[in-house]
């Protein structure tokens, strides 16, 4: 028993080198912050309010927002980004990235992270010079911005955000006059749809997301603008941008309009047949239409015109030739 | 292998597991090799500023933050056995991790107060709640203690629900990966935020730690050697709760690992806390930093280390319930 | 003859929620004896040992150990010098034996343990003569070696007075006489101890004082004749036979 003797005075020893090894470490290692660079000629500010600036354009790139990737292409400035959200290499968006950039196809492109999970230590290898996050991921951004690399935080609630959004990395990238045309070339666009309702009575349409069938979004929401755009009333009062709701409330509202998001697991069909929302007009007039593809129909890009007209067509029944006019705005988009 | 011998190794191994796991990671130019070349041959190719950064202010305040909540929740998960008398105890058992879920989920939520601090005070709310349901005529019994963790463990799942179905999916992701550990998003700040009530809840368990031994024994046999073992479990619970918090408001819940790492370390090293302790602060450290190096570098994103824990703890805990006489009587 | 007693109680009465326990006893313990306490199942034994323990806080009536009054929150092994054993005990962690007798000293231990701890230890060990358990594993040994092992636990203490309450009960035969026979030693020792049995004709036998305990009356007994007490069939049973054995009478049930 001579051990449990000399092993008293073990945790001392071990608190004792502990206590100032941590001390030392936190309070001398935290990372001093150098002056922002005073010669920046490009300054845009984010969706934080926070302004970014920077030297010259940004040419080491990280976008860990799909959405804003898809953005960066449209700009044409994809040679310029140097990590991609793994979103990209993952999911029904992955073949259509992989036809956009070779790179992306091959896997050359690492991905330091997803919008939700980030990793550090791969961002600061990648040296960028921008790194592009959603606004809400407050935590990582303060971590990347203690390196001293430029974060541009992005928040999406409407089709103007996209607009500012587009203009800002076309400053950002060196490519603004491409950005502004495309913006104003979707402002006429969709300028054009909405005008074409106003003599008609307005439609009432209920949105379901792919969570669920009581998975909708409220007044504040792309999905309300996506209905405003195409002349559907959106039978949701809330404010709120994503919610759940009762299924009697859906009853009760009686859209005349299903649109469902890309669901792998719910078709039209099985909504017009489903038990309760059968009892519904949409289902009885098979007014149920599920968006085709969330790349082609992201509402938190440029495309979410191809979404409205999409809408608009089933709504109003107007013929149109789908395949056609996607092909079109491709064409323009990228 | 003998106990003496296997002792010294647990107190020799974290130093080097520590160097080593500085030199693991995602980013492949921050090998040893690179640091190597760098720092012994002055190598003009290396990026010295981007070796240092994520050498020194990623990966270091991340290793130690690991190594630190792996020590806590071992040791507070320890302590409590010996004062719930109950293996099956863990240092959750009041609520702690429930609380702190809905603290950050709050926190996350309302994007106005730190998810952190607000982890952190939910988590010490949940047990102290817990406390007040189970005090009854000034004294506290074991099963009702238990009891109360499982109703504030209900109350704050509830809450944390609340929140979910109310958050959009965007942040409903952010709480669900919160809750299975989330260290990818270490710093010195962070560490230096839980340093405080971290070390001060450890060392009320380390001068401790020989009472527990008492406690362990029984109120009954507490009170007859002249202990007021109602207040003992105060100051354990006090000290564990408030180490434990500060780990769970940093890193996330880390599930099974206070469970597990005080049975591995009973079955080698004795039932003992004077001793392991101390061995159990060691051992939960140096393993959740070897984990952690998994998470850190088995698949291109990262996964989140409870789920590690939970799928390496799980069947290994069962293969050591089934292969060993525990010693547990009933 | 103050002196000589080692616990003096006066006017003590104990309930919990106006439900009286036991009322205004007046009974005597003296210093060096074997005094065996008796009486039914719920008499209010129990209450009576810890409350001398200081495990219970006592209301109203006074309580004197080695002549002093003791207040409520004493800690009596240290102030008084007494060992208390309770009835049950039930161990969950296997620790050896000697971590097991050293909790014994935490009234004296401030944080850890220090080395004249570990050697009063191995002398309580050496006294009970059970040094070759010191490493085994608690909760492994039999019913009657782990009653060893707390008796141990006590003196470590280094108490001067014993309370012991049922000690024998869950022991066989021949470990009960073995424990009796422990019980004598440490009072050829020096040492007080007061006990809670059950079984009448063990505790005649061995006990030098008889405390009966019934319908909240105590009535106390010293010598050899605590068996012809009006109290011995009612608290025992009213139908039993006495057998002459030596200078003592010892009883066994009429069944028929």
């Amino acid at each position: 028993m001579e051990s449990s003797g000399r092993s008293k005075s073990y945790p001392f020893i071990f608190l004792a080198i502990l206590l100032p090894v941590i001390g030392l470490f936190t309070t001398g290692c935290t990372s001093k912050n150098k002056p922002a660079s005073s010669e920046a000629s490009i300054t845009v500010t984010d969706f934080r309010g926070k302004e970014i600036a920077l030297a010259k354009p940004a040419n080491r790139v990280i976008c860990l927002i799909e959405s804003a990737l898809s953005g960066i292409y449209m700009l044409n400035a994809q040679e310029y980004v140097v990590g991609v959200p793994s979103d990209v290499y993952r999911g029904s968006v992955a073949k259509r990235y992989a036809s956009l950039d070779n790179r992306l196809a091959n896997g050359l492109l690492p991905s330091p992270g997803n919008w939700d999970f980030i990793s550090i230590e791969q961002i600061i290898a990648l040296h960028p010079d921008l790194v592009i996050l959603w606004a809400s991921q407050t935590e990582a951004i303060a971590n990347i911005e203690r390196f001293d690399i430029p974060v541009y935080a992005v928040m999406i609630h409407s089709i103007e955000d996209v607009y500012k959004e587009m203009a800002d990395f076309g400053t950002l990238l060196n490519r603004r006059v491409r950005a502004d045309s495309l913006v104003s070339f979707t402002r006429n666009n969709l300028k054009q749809i909405s005008n074409q309702k106003k003599e008609k009575e307005a439609v009432r349409g209920y949105f379901m997301w792919a969570q669920g069938i009581n998975h909708t979004s409220g007044k504040n929401s792309t999905v309300n603008q996506l209905f405003e755009f195409a002349g559907i009333e959106n039978v949701v009062d809330s404010e709120m941008e994503h919610l759940t709701v009762n299924i009697e409330k859906v009853l009760e509202w009686n859209p005349d309009i299903i649109i469902m998001w890309q669901n792998d697991k719910l078709m039209p069909e099985d909504v017009i047949s489903h038990p309760i929302l059968k009892n519904t007009k949409a289902a009885q007039l098979k007014q149920v239409y599920m968006l085709p593809g969330v790349f082609d129909c992201d509402l938190w890009t440029l495309k979410m015109q191809h979404a409205v007209k999409l809408v608009s067509n089933w709504a109003y029944g107007e013929s149109f030739n789908q395949e056609e006019e996607l092909e079109k705005l491709m064409e323009v988009l990228y | 292998m003998t106990r003496k011998k296997l002792t010294y190794l647990i107190f020799l191994l974290p130093i080097p597991v520590i160097v080593a796991s500085l030199f693991v990671g995602p980013a492949g130019n921050s090998s040893f090799i690179s640091f190597f070349r760098w720092f012994f041959m002055a190598d003009e190719t290396i990026n010295s500023e981007m070796l240092t950064n994520i050498l020194l202010q990623v990966r270091m305040p991340r290793i130690l933050l690991v190594f630190i909540t792996g020590g806590i929740l071992a040791v507070s998960g320890a302590a409590l056995q010996a004062i719930f008398r109950n293996p099956l105890v863990d240092p959750y058992v009041l609520g702690l991790s429930s609380g702190a879920a809905f603290g950050a989920a709050l926190g996350l939520w309302l994007a106005v107060i730190p998810v952190q601090l607000s982890a952190f005070v939910f988590a010490l709310a949940a047990v102290g709640l817990s406390y007040y349901m189970a005090r009854k005529n000034k004294q506290i019994s074991i099963v009702s203690l238990i009891l109360a963790g499982i109703i504030t463990n209900g109350i704050f799942t509830a809450l944390l629900t609340i929140i979910q179905i109310m958050s959009d999916p965007f942040k409903l992701q952010s709480i669900v990966h919160w809750t299975m550990g989330n260290f990818h998003n270490a710093n010195w700040d962070r560490l230096q935020m839980a340093i405080l009530p971290m070390l001060a809840g450890l060392v009320i368990l380390f001068v401790m730690r020989w009472k527990l031994n008492v406690i362990a024994l029984g109120d009954e046999e507490a009170a007859s050697a002249g202990l007021n073992p109602g207040r003992l479990k105060l100051w354990i619970l006090t000290g564990a709760t408030l180490a434990g918090s500060a780990a769970v408001a940093v890193s996330g819940i880390i599930g099974l690992y206070g469970l597990i790492v005080p049975h591995v370390v009973r079955m080698i090293f004795g039932v003992d806390n004077q001793r392991t302790l101390i061995i159990n602060f060691l051992v939960g450290g140096t393993f959740l930093t070897l984990i952690d190096n998994i998470s850190r570098t088995l698949a291109g994103f990262e996964i989140p280390i409870g789920v590690f824990t939970m799928l390496i703890g799980a069947p290994f805990f069962i293969w050591l319930l089934k292969k060993s006489n525990v010693g547990w009587e009933h | 003859m103050t002196q000589n007693k080692a616990v003096e109680i006066k006017n003590l009465s104990f309930g919990y929620h106006h439900h009286s326990i036991i009322s205004n006893v007046n009974v005597d313990f003296y210093r060096n004896q074997f005094t065996v306490i008796l009486g039914r199942n719920g008499s209010g034994k129990s209450t009576l040992l810890r409350l001398m323990a200081g495990l219970l806080p006592h209301c109203q009536g006074e309580i004197k150990i080695n002549a002093v009054s003791i207040q409520k929150s004493f800690n009596a092994v240290k102030e008084a010098k007494i060992g208390f054993l309770a009835q049950k005990h039930k161990a969950v962690f296997p620790f050896t034996v000697e971590e097991v007798v050293l909790t014994g000293r935490a009234a004296f231990i401030n944080w850890l343990p220090g080395k004249e701890d570990r050697k009063i230890t191995l002398d309580s060990l050496e006294r009970i003569g059970i040094m070759h358990l010191k490493n085994r594993i608690y909760t492994e040994l039999s019913g009657g070696e782990q009653q060893l092992v707390m008796i141990a636990r006590l003196l470590a203490g280094q108490p001067e007075i014993l309370l012991l309450d049922e000690p024998i009960s869950h022991l066989d035969y021949n470990n009960q006489i073995h424990f009796i026979h422990l019980i004598k030693e440490l009072i050829k020792e020096g040492l007080t101890i007061i006990a809670i049995l059950h079984d009448p004709n063990l505790a005649f036998l061995a006990g030098d004082r008889f405390v009966f305990i019934h319908n909240q009356m105590v009535q106390s007994y010293e010598g050899h004749e605590p068996w012809t007490a009006p109290l011995v069939k009612e608290i025992f049973h009213d139908n039993l036979t006495f057998i002459p054995h030596g200078d003592k009478v010892v009883f066994i049930p009429s069944l028929q």
